[in-house]
């Protein structure tokens, strides 16, 4: 370990360790109460509720035959008719709100069931995430802490670089190769049938080799106070840091992965009849008819949109299924806001700490620091638990991955979700980092460029919030 | 995100108004057009062109407001704008080639990646 670096004990990794454990306990009892304790008393308002359905159902066809026999029949009287007609429609309007207490109780089992097991698999990462990291920094000798000792570029002053990120994405590469296999045997563990248990070999290494990576990325990094951060020295980033600079030709990759995803969905979309697009007339081929709910209507395709919102093609949108989505529009934006506050109160020379119940929960500025990256983190995660309990209403109204408009959807939203969740384990360590050695004017960079990812991810479900929620 | 001197009109009219620097304004005006967002996904029988234009509209406002102040490009060197907006033509590309100029979608597409690009891949 140099000077110009903070001195990080082996025992400091040992809190990493426990706050894994925290993580899990905390995963175990949301699921503990919300996935089995509220969910199962859901569970049975919804059998209730199917019961309760199923009966109406049975009465409004008795009610329906009754009628239609007494129509037919001659010696029926018109005050008979006239009785028979009206238990008709005030069965159908029982069948009709039994259908919605049904759907509604149906859907508030599957929230709670959904935000439970959601909630206990995200733990269930955050906690391995953060105990192996930690463990294994744990046990590495101590002198064996800080930097490498090569010098770059001839100069004198240890550098920041890293050669983790390299292990790191051969970890990724192997985890891949080996995912099919992976993903066939989890199918098989959970389904009951047989599995080989070598087929998970190739990605349970590309997971190890992912972990040391990381571990060893956080132990390069967590001594770092700002001394060695490395410059470019050449056009066009000539002067500037080369962590940044990387980090915005990254995301600029990361725009042209989402323009695929979006223009896919242009193309597909303006080639779709859909209900807006028959009623604007510029439906390229009139639609098949089919027959649902006794109505023949043109078959048209159903987009996300359809299904969400209110007056969508589907009819099945509902307030609790939109939700979820408009929170976390307004989540994402506040947590761009909370990571700004947290590199402005890094970067801050004359900190002082707010008055009132703000200035209890910051008392210092390592404090601030690390309660507005949490606030950023507890934010996001909230965005991942409502993202799937919006996706399980979605998939319990019919709008599965098995339709093209459905495949779109599913892999876009997905497609940002995993860039979130990843995000969120990046921000678990710099929560780590700033409760430990701490975030100043000197090293506040790491949430920067963090901050960068992070407000990209915020700036592409500006694109596909109103794309597929509204269009 | 670096200090630097206010410039334009919204850093000069907004920076240190009502005691809030401009990530704060930006925050409020960022949040005011999600409100405006997420309220057009709760209405009933929003006109197509109205979509569009919200679409558009404050997608613009939002990216730009996102883009410029909280990742910081208008205090950073060009170098990151340029860098950001590199993307943009390929993207506009993609978009107009793929997204909007042929909605007879994904089925004519093998025709034009064909010699002779008469249908002979779909004929043979």
């Amino acid at each position: 370990m140099s000077g110009g670096e903070a001195h990080v004990e082996n025992i400091i990794w040992m809190r990493a360790v426990v706050w894994g454990g925290v993580f899990l306990v905390l995963g175990v009892l949301a699921f503990a109460t919300m996935g089995v304790g509220v969910a199962n008393v859901k569970h049975h308002d919804y059998e209730d509720a199917l019961h309760a359905y199923d009966e109406a159902k049975e009465v409004y066809y008795d009610a329906k035959n009754a009628y239609e026999l007494a129509e037919g029949d001659n010696n029926t009287t018109a005050a008979e008719l006239s009785a028979l007609k009206t238990a008709k429609e005030n069965a159908e309007t029982a069948y009709k709100d039994a259908h919605d207490d049904e759907i509604e109780a149906h859907l508030s089992y599957l929230t709670w069931r959904t935000a439970g097991v959601t909630i206990l698999l995200m733990c269930i990462t955050y906690a391995a995430f953060l105990a192996l990291g930690g463990f294994v920094n744990s046990i590495q000798p101590s002198d064996d802490h800080g930097h490498d000792d090569h010098h770059y570029g001839g100069d004198d002053h240890e550098h920041h670089g890293s050669g983790s990120p390299i292990v790191f994405s051969l970890g990724i590469m192997l985890f891949l190769m080996g995912f099919p296999k992976f993903q066939a045997v989890l199918g098989n563990m959970l389904s009951g049938e047989e599995f080989m248990l070598g087929d998970l070999g190739v990605s349970m290494i590309g997971l190890t080799v992912i972990t040391l990576g990381i571990a060893n990325w956080w132990r390069e990094d967590l001594p770092f106070i700002g001394n060695g951060e490395q410059i470019a020295t050449s056009a066009p980033f000539e002067g500037q840091h080369i962590r940044k600079a990387g980090l915005w030709v990254f995301i600029m990759s990361e725009i042209m992965v989402f323009a695929s995803f979006f223009s896919s969905y242009l193309r597909m979309r303006t080639g779709w009849c859909t209900k807006w697009s028959y009623d604007e007339g510029t439906c390229r081929e009139f639609p098949n008819m089919v027959i649902n709910s006794h109505e023949e209507h043109p078959d048209f395709v159903m987009t996300a949109s359809d299904y969400l919102r209110p007056d969508g093609a589907a009819g099945t949108g509902d307030f609790w299924t939109l939700l979820p989505g408009a929170v976390n529009t307004f989540a994402l934006i506040i947590s761009s806001y909370t990571i700004v506050l947290a590199l402005k109160t890094a970067k801050a020379k004359n900190w002082e700490a707010p008055k009132g119940a703000l200035g209890k929960l910051m008392p210092t500025q390592k404090a601030a620091v690390r309660n507005y990256l949490l606030a950023t983190f507890l934010l996001g995660s909230m965005f991942i638990v409502l993202k799937l309990i919006e996706w399980s209403h979605l998939v319990a109204e019919g709008f599965t991955i098995g339709t093209q408009a459905g495949s779109i959807f599913y892999i876009s939203t997905g497609a940002h979700g995993l860039h979130v969740f990843v995000g969120l384990l990046v921000m678990l360590y710099l929560v780590f980092k700033a409760d430990t050695v701490g975030y100043d004017e000197n090293n506040g960079q790491g949430i920067e460029y963090f901050g960068l990812y992070w407000h990209f991810v915020d700036l592409a479900w500006v694109v596909i919030f109103p794309a597929f929620y509204l269009y | 995100m670096g200090e630097h001197e206010p410039s334009g009109i919204f850093e000069k009219t907004f920076d240190g108004l009502l005691g809030q620097d401009i990530y704060f304004w930006n925050f409020i005006i960022l949040m005011i057009f999600t409100l405006a967002e997420v309220g057009a996904v709760f209405f009933e029988g929003i006109p197509l062109n109205v979509v569009w234009a919200i679409l558009i509209g404050v997608g613009v406002v939002k990216g730009y407001g996102i883009a410029a102040y909280f990742m910081h490009l208008k205090g950073d060197p060009r170098v990151y704008t340029r860098t950001a907006l590199f993307p943009v033509l390929f993207v506009l590309l993609m978009l107009w080639g793929i997204g909007l100029s042929n909605p007879g979608a994904v089925g004519d597409l093998p025709a034009w990646c064909t010699p002779f690009s008469d249908g002979y891949a779909m004929n043979r």
